[in-house]
Parts: structure tokens; sequence; C-alpha cells
């Protein structure tokens, strides 16, 4: 049983990552609006995708949303760093369904989230405009039930190095080191250092 | 039934246990075994509808599992099949939480639970709205009942913040600091509002029901006149001459409220004492509840009743239950403690010293910052841009409010947030911390501050994109106010601006000066979006008169229209002239001919972006159109208490599932007992909650008489209840499964009987049993 199964972190689910935009990259939140509705016509992404909302008028706010029913994907812009948000809330795809371990859904969740950030570079809307930089990213614990004891706060670290490593985050040799960031009051968020 | 947990810790209803008050507790209890139910198809679709609006649970747009894409109609297939949470609402497609805030006043705690919420269930905004209440978007249904403990925990309630029940009560968000009101009202909305949550006779009605105070009569504060109940706060001089001094009171509206065909509010009473106000507006909802329309909901707001009596015969059947209502300590044990709401300043009154200011200070003081009754300390609103503010946002502004007036803050209902007891000497220092998260914005309750209600965004009734031409709005009149613009000029400078997706108007567009709601309009064989525009209202006097609709434009042209009508007012105004007497005075007709070339449109072909919507790109069709839930599903209390009922003898099942045969028995028995007690309420709305009561009641108005005698079983069913009566406990395990049976088929019995009284009431051939 490794360290993440002992702490019980395997039926966490609620887990953001955010990729952050590389530092040139130049779009407006709202250019996202017709991009995310074409991915709903489209069905471009493998899961139920239902909606965009638009918050591009707050202040560093989740920018432009595309709802789905397991997942939210941004255009986040906040603490003023823009970059692609993938939200996970539940796992009924096909594709997420069988999820039983921390290890796989962090694996999931840096596969659904890359899979986004190369669609839109690839998006010929945006003309090249935004890029991603694979090595900058975040995830935030979004779920407060989660104990911030040392051993389980060591268990998500390390389960995050692991995964960014196995992904070819750091150049997938050993592990990837991380910082904690954010106030004690936050969710638990830790980023690639 | 709680929510997994992750990290093997306990679950937020374990967690929160010693925090939640025990009627939140029971009340979500009762609403999570709801949910199971309905997963089991044990309880009705209507039913369980009206229960979760009840609760703030929402629909939002495409939960019927359709979206329409701008080319067809497209089946969003969600997960859980054909399981509904009401008639054609699929269970998993996100929905809305409205969570209420009574008098729009939050602490810092609250503030932050809100913010985490936010994070955790939704998309990290969260959303103030007109009626002062706080609502998250795109919720699942089975996160509900944790988040609904999480604000319990803080003291948040969202029960009754939907479907036909008493509404959050709003009122001046300046009040206990405004320079003109003769006393604070907010005790008493706070004790109104907690009298009326959950009582009897307010559980029966047709339609919702909106309560306002308002602290004076001449500003717009509580919005009295646009109320079912407006209460203005008064004084008069203390018994009749006898004695010195003044005594508070309140002058009552009744019957107002705006919809799709506004009505002002009459006075009912023109001073009621605080001591008889409690009971004045629970006599008023025993009208409402009595002869208020139930089936034609589309004419079930108060307004209706009192348009159809009159004021005068209304006043006196107010009167006529007045006369009778038992008496309740509660009316008046509040009284005892008025200061249950007071917000005292932390910091010391101060004067604003001279010396160097952040940038854009001046204007921001100029148009956000108020006087407070209180010599030193001013209100500071917070402009909101569509009354959206992100968590990171929410915790901030708890952190501020704590450092500068102990962590208060008022929501509004021009959707923003009011900061009071701000020693004037802090304001740089507080402006500059609002301003480094984004809630320094100038231009609170102007022009600029443009109200409006979710439209197409997420509302499954809106027809136009409010939201959309909200924030269109707000950047061009930013934009002219930059550039010195006609919408830069002082005379526009204070008007308000709001926008309904539809009729209904949630935005309030008929006490806007310019006011919108969305329409749409056939051209060129394709539908396009267009907003009516609603001239000659009047916000303040508390919503003194309302606008009519002028013309429909164009929804992309709506922009191009305010600044027309701006120039106009600002070219042809006479000295001291209002915007509303100006509209009066050059008429509705002048204003059409000036806007007539802006309705004409061209072919698809030659410009195809007014045949979409602000902010969104798909070509406008109106086929997501949805069935409304504000109105809620007329469910009677009859069927509420059988629905408890049913709740009851589910829960008994349970107890017999886990072999707990004598607590199984004891629910069969209280399962019965509230299927009898919820009959005797149609007969006998003050019936009490003890067995011997019941029962004997029962049996007088339904046995006796044969009313709840079974077309073939006859009196077999009431046995039932007879006997248990006459023995309730059990410890055997047979006997429990027994009367689980009987209780179900009792319930039944009951439903069958309340269907026949109905169908009786409406042949009129009811015999009544007494």
């Amino acid at each position: 049983m490794n360290a993440a199964t002992e702490a019980g972190l395997d039926d966490l689910v609620k887990l953001d990552l955010k990729v952050l935009a590389s530092s040139d990259s130049a779009a407006a939140p709202e250019e996202f609006i017709p991009v995310f509705h074409r991915w709903i016509t489209e069905r471009v992404l493998p899961e139920l995708l239902i909606d965009v909302a638009d918050y591009s008028h707050v202040h560093e706010g989740p920018g432009v949303l595309l709802v789905g029913h397991d997942a939210i994907y941004a255009y986040d812009q906040s603490l003023g760093e823009p970059g692609l948000l993938y939200s996970r809330r539940r796992e009924t795809s096909p594709e997420t369904a069988g999820i039983r371990t921390l290890d796989q859904r962090l694996e999931s969740l840096l596969l659904c989230a890359f899979r986004a950030c190369d669609r839109i570079e690839a998006e010929p809307r945006l003309d090249g405009r935004v890029t991603f930089d694979r090595h900058r990213i975040e995830l935030r614990v979004n779920d407060r039930l989660v104990a911030r004891d040392d051993d389980t706060v060591a268990a998500l670290e390390s389960a995050f190095s692991r995964a960014l490593s196995a992904a070819g985050v750091g150049n997938g040799r050993g592990s990837v080191a991380l910082e904690r960031i954010g106030k004690a009051r936050e969710r638990l968020t830790f980023r690639t250092a | 039934m709680s929510q997994p947990t992750a990290n093997g810790t306990a679950p937020w209803a374990a967690r929160l246990e010693d925090r939640i008050p025990p009627h939140l507790d029971e009340q979500i209890e009762i609403y999570e075994t709801q949910i199971a139910q309905k997963r089991q198809g044990k309880i009705d679709d209507k039913v369980f509808a009206e229960t979760r609006l009840r609760r703030g649970v929402y629909g939002q747009r495409y939960d019927n599992g359709q979206r329409h894409d701008g080319i067809a109609s497209r089946a969003l297939e969600y997960p859980c099949g054909d399981l509904t949470k009401g008639p054609n609402t699929v269970w998993d497609a996100p929905g809305m939480l409205r969570i209420k805030i009574p008098f729009g006043a939050m602490n810092g705690e609250q503030m932050e639970v809100l913010a985490d919420l936010a994070e955790e269930y939704s998309d990290g905004i969260a959303h103030v709205t007109t009626r002062q209440d706080i609502q998250l978007h795109f919720i699942h249904i089975d996160d509900t009942p944790d988040i609904m403990r999480r604000l319990a925990a803080v003291d948040i309630t969202t029960q009754e913040a939907c479907g036909n029940s008493v509404r959050n009560v709003t009122a001046c968000p300046m009040a206990g600091v405004c320079r003109d009101e003769p006393f604070d009202v907010s005790p008493y909305a706070h004790a109104l509002t907690h009298f009326l949550l959950g009582h009897k006779d307010a559980q029966d009605f047709g339609r919702k029901f909106k309560i306002a105070f308002s602290g004076c009569e001449q500003h717009a504060c509580g919005l009295a006149n646009m109320h079912d109940l407006g209460v203005v706060a008064q004084v008069r001089e203390a018994g009749n001459g006898t004695s010195s001094g003044t005594e508070r009171g309140f002058r009552v509206y009744v019957g107002g409220g705006l919809g799709a065909v506004p009505h002002q509010a009459k006075v009912l009473r023109e001073f009621v004492r605080e001591d008889e106000l409690l009971p004045l507006a629970q006599a008023v909802c025993r009208v409402f509840g009595r002869l208020g329309e139930k089936r034609n909901r589309a004419r079930a707001r108060v307004k209706f009743l009192v348009a159809k009596l009159g004021i005068e015969e209304f006043t006196r059947l107010v009167d006529e239950e007045l006369a009778i209502l038992p008496a309740d300590e509660r009316w008046t044990t509040y009284l005892d403690d008025l200061s249950v709401t007071d917000e005292e300043p932390t910091r010391p009154a101060a004067a604003l010293s001279p010396g160097p200011r952040p940038e854009g200070f001046a204007e921001w003081l100029g148009s956000n910052v108020q006087r407070q009754r209180q010599p030193g300390y001013v209100a500071v609103a917070i402009n909101l841009p569509l009354g959206d503010l992100t968590s990171t946002q929410l915790r901030a502004l708890a952190d501020t409010a704590r450092r500068y007036n102990g962590g208060h803050v008022r929501n509004t209902v021009e959707q923003n947030i009011v900061l009071r007891n701000i020693s004037e000497a802090d304001l740089p220092a507080l402006y500059a911390e609002l301003r480094a998260v984004g809630l320094g914005a100038p231009g609170a309750s102007s022009l600029v501050d443009v109200t409006a209600c979710p439209g197409t965004d997420t509302c499954k009734l809106g027809i136009s994109s409010s939201r959309g031409l909200a924030a269109e709005l707000r950047k061009r009149i930013a934009a002219s106010i930059k550039t010195t613009g006609v919408l830069a000029d002082e005379a526009v400078k204070d008007l308000r601006i709001k926008v309904s997706g539809c009729f209904n108007s949630c935005g309030q567009h008929h006490v806007a000066d310019i006011g919108f709601y969305g329409v749409s309009r056939k051209s060129d064989g394709r539908t396009v979006p267009h907003f009516q525009v609603i001239l000659g209202g009047q916000w303040t006097e508390n919503a003194g008169s309302y606008g009519l609709a002028v013309v429909a434009v164009p929804a992309k042209r709506i922009p191009e229209a305010v600044e027309r009508i701006a120039g106009l007012y600002v070219a042809e105004r006479e000295k001291g002239e209002s915007f509303q007497s100006f509209i009066a005075r050059v008429g509705k007709a002048r204003v059409r001919q000036l806007l007539d070339d802006l309705t004409k449109l061209p072919t698809y072909l030659e410009d195809r972006t007014l045949y979409s919507d602000w902010g969104d790109p798909r070509e406008y069709t109106i086929g997501d159109l949805g069935v409304g839930e504000c109105a809620g599903e007329v469910v009677t209390a009859v069927e509420f208490g059988l629905s408890a009922a049913e709740r009851e003898v589910f829960q008994g099942l349970l107890e017999l599932d886990r072999g707990a045969a004598e607590a199984a028995a004891e629910k069969a028995y209280a399962a019965m007992l509230q299927a009898a007690r919820a009959l005797i309420t149609t007969e006998n709305i003050d019936i009490g909650t003890a067995p011997e009561e019941i029962v004997g009641e029962f049996r007088t108005r339904f046995y006796d008489t044969e009313l709840f005698f079974d077309p073939y079983a006859g009196a077999k069913f009431a046995n039932y209840l007879f006997r248990v009566h006459g023995d309730a406990e059990t410890d055997s395990g047979e006997e429990a499964h027994r009367r689980i049976e009987e209780a179900q088929l009792f319930i039944e019995a009951a439903h069958a009987c309340n269907q026949r009284i109905s169908q009786a009431q409406v042949a009129g051939t009811l015999r009544r049993a007494v």
C-alpha cells in the first residue's frame, strides 16, 4: 500500500490542475467564448460538455469557463497568471470511471489538462497566440475534508511529484520539486518549484 | 447518506454536528432523506421539485437535457439516465443554489464559508442578487446537503429561498447608519425573517411572497412599493397624547410587485406599532394562503388578490384573521433585544486627513462613499460587476471588513456590497486594499453600475442575454466616461440602468430610469434577440413609479439606444428637470422616433452579428427556453404533509432493515399521525402535534363523517391508526413489519381521501364534517 492510499487519499476526486500560460501568450479571455462553444458543438472532448460561462468582467477571476458534467475547463486569470484550469468534480465518463487510486487520478488529470492545452494551442481562432508552459503547473486540493497533517501533505506532494515526472514534466528524470503556496485557510496548493 | 469521505476524515455532517442549529439540522436531514427517496422512485416528481425549490435548489438552463448550439437542438446525455429532480429536470444537470442572506447582512466567517463553497462546489464565483441573496451556479444536487450543512454551521439557511414561500426579507443596506431614517429597521427584518421561516401559515401559498423593509419613504432603500409586503419605518407621538415621547411603528404596504404586470402596493396600515408588526404579517399570510389563487400561477401573487378584493376588503379580512390569531409570544419577545443586529464601529471616528492619495481615490470617494448618521463614519459601496465576485475577493473582503469595521458587510439590491461604520480617516488605506483585489472600482449606484438578472446565461426563462448586454454597457459607459463622451455628462451620471432577460422583471427593469427586458422578433426568416426599452420608472421613493415599454430594439443596438436617449436628455432637459419629468414632457413618441431607425434590421447576409446575442456566438434561438421554476410547483400543504409522512415511513423501513424493530414501529406510527394531521389541516390549520389530539380530530372529521372511508375497504385503513394508537410500542420484528405496511396503506388512503375531497370541492358537493 502506498502512502497516498494509506492516508486515505484515493477517494479524493475534487482536484484542480492549472497549467500556466507562457509569458508571451496574448489572448483576452473573451476570445475563448467561441472556442469553447465550438468544442461543445463538435464534441471535441470525450466527456459531456454543457455550457460556457463568461466571467471575464471579474478581476483575476476564472475568465471564461467550459462547464462539463465531470469537470470545468477555464482560461483562468487567478493571481493575474493566465492558464488552463482543469477542475475535476466527478468521474463518470468512460475515460475516468475506472479510476481507483490517487496516482491514477493525477495521471488522468494531467492527461486531460494537457489535452486541452494542446487543443487551445492548435486553435485556429487563437492563431498561436496562447501557448502553455507545461513545466509550470499547480495542483489545488478542492476539498476541505482533507486533513493537513504532515503525513497527508507529504503523501500528496509525493504522489503529485511522481505523476509530473511520469508525464515528462521536469524532463521526466527523477522527482519534480514542488512548493506549497497560499495561506493556511486557502485550499492546499502545490506548484512546481 | 453523507458524501463519501476523502482522507478517511469524518464527513461534513459529523464534523459540524455541534455547530448546526437543531432546527436547520432537522431540515437538512429531511431533505437528504427526500433525495434518497427520489433516487428510489419513492417520491413524486412534482413534490420533490417543490421541496428542493423551498430549500433554494433551483434548476438551470439546459437541465431538460437539451441544448441548442445555434444549428440544432442536441441532447445532453447526462450519466443519470432518466432520473429526474422535477418535471423535465434531469438529475445530473447543473443547478443553482440560492442562499438567503436576510437584509443582506454577512459577517467575516460567513463570507469565508461562502468563498470555500463557491470554489469547491461551484465555479469560484459568488453572485449577489437583486434580493440581497448569494447565488452559486453549476451545483450538483448531490452536493447540496453538505453545502447546506456548511452554511448552517455559520447560521445561514437556504430554506424557503425559492418556491412558493416567503423569500429573503430585504432591507435598506444603510439601515442603522442612514441619516434620514427614524430608526434602524434591521432587528425587525431579522425578527420577521425568523418568525415566518417555516411558519405553518406561510406554507400554503400559490406563489412566492416577498417582504422588504425601508427606513424612509423618500429614497429607494427597500423598494417597499414593489413588494408583496412593504414595511416603512415611522414614529409618532406616543399614547394618544397621554404620555410623552414617541413610539416606533411602520407604515405597511401590501400587494406591490413587478413581474410581467407590475402593481404599486396599497397602504394596508398607516401605522402599526412595533409590537403589532409580526401578527399583522402573519394575518396577511393567512389571508393569502387561504384565498390566494392556487391553480393559475400567473395570477397567484398577492397583488392579484388585493386587486381582486380591493384594499378595503383585503384589510377587513386581515383584521378578521388578526382577531382570531392564537397569541404567540414570539410577536414581542424579540423587542427585548433589538441590539441583536447592531454593528458597532471598531475604529475611532476621525476625519479624513490631508495627504497623498492613491490613484483614483478622489473619483471613488465621490461615487462610492456616503456619510453616515454617526459623525466621522462613512458607508463604502463596492461596485461589483454584474454582482459577481471571486472566492479570493470574498476572502479578502472578509479580512478587510474585520480590519476596518469588525467584519460586517451588507449586500444591496443593486448587486453591490456595502461596508459600513468605516472611519473617514481609514478611507485611503481601505481604498488601497480594495483596489488591490479589484474591488475598488468607482461608480457604485451610478449609470455604469448596471444591474442584470442571470438571463440566458443560466435562467431557463431567459429570452435575451441580460448579463451580456449589461457587461457591454458597463464597458461602453466606462469608455465614454474616460473620453468625456455623452455618458460622462453630470446630468446622466446618477441614472440607473437595469436589465432583465425576460418580462419577469428579476432585473427590476420597471423601476430603472432606463430599463430593458428581453424579447425576440422574427426577421428574414430568423429569430433576432431584442430588448424592450422601458422608460419612466422611478428608483427613488421606494420605487415610486413603474416605467412602460417604448419600443423593442435589437440587442446589439441597445448601447447605441442608450447613448441616444442620454444625449437627448443632456441636450434638451430644462434646468433641474429629472429624467422622469423629462421623459414625461418630451413624450415616449419622441423617444420612439429617436430610436426608430435602430429597429430596422438588415438581412442575415448583410449583417449576421445582429442575429446573435451579446457574449454568445451561437446563432440566436429561443429553442432553449424551458419551464421556469421561479413560480415553483403548486403543492398544497396537505400534499407536503403526506410527503413528510412518506418520508417518515421510509425512515422506518431503514430502521427495520437494520433490525431496529422498536424504532421502525415508532416511525410507522409517527407516519400515520403525520398523514392524519395533514388531512386535518385542510379543516383546522391550528391542529397541534399531540397524538391524542390528532387521533381525536381525525375520528371526528374523517372517520365519523366517513370521509376517509375507502369506497371498497370502508373503515379498514382508518382502523390501522386507531389500533396502533392504542398499542404503540412493540419490539417484535414481525409486528414492526406489519405496521410499516399498514402505515404505507394508511398514507395511500390519505392521498385518496385528499383527492376525493378536492374533487368534491370542485364539484361543490363536499359535506363538511363540522
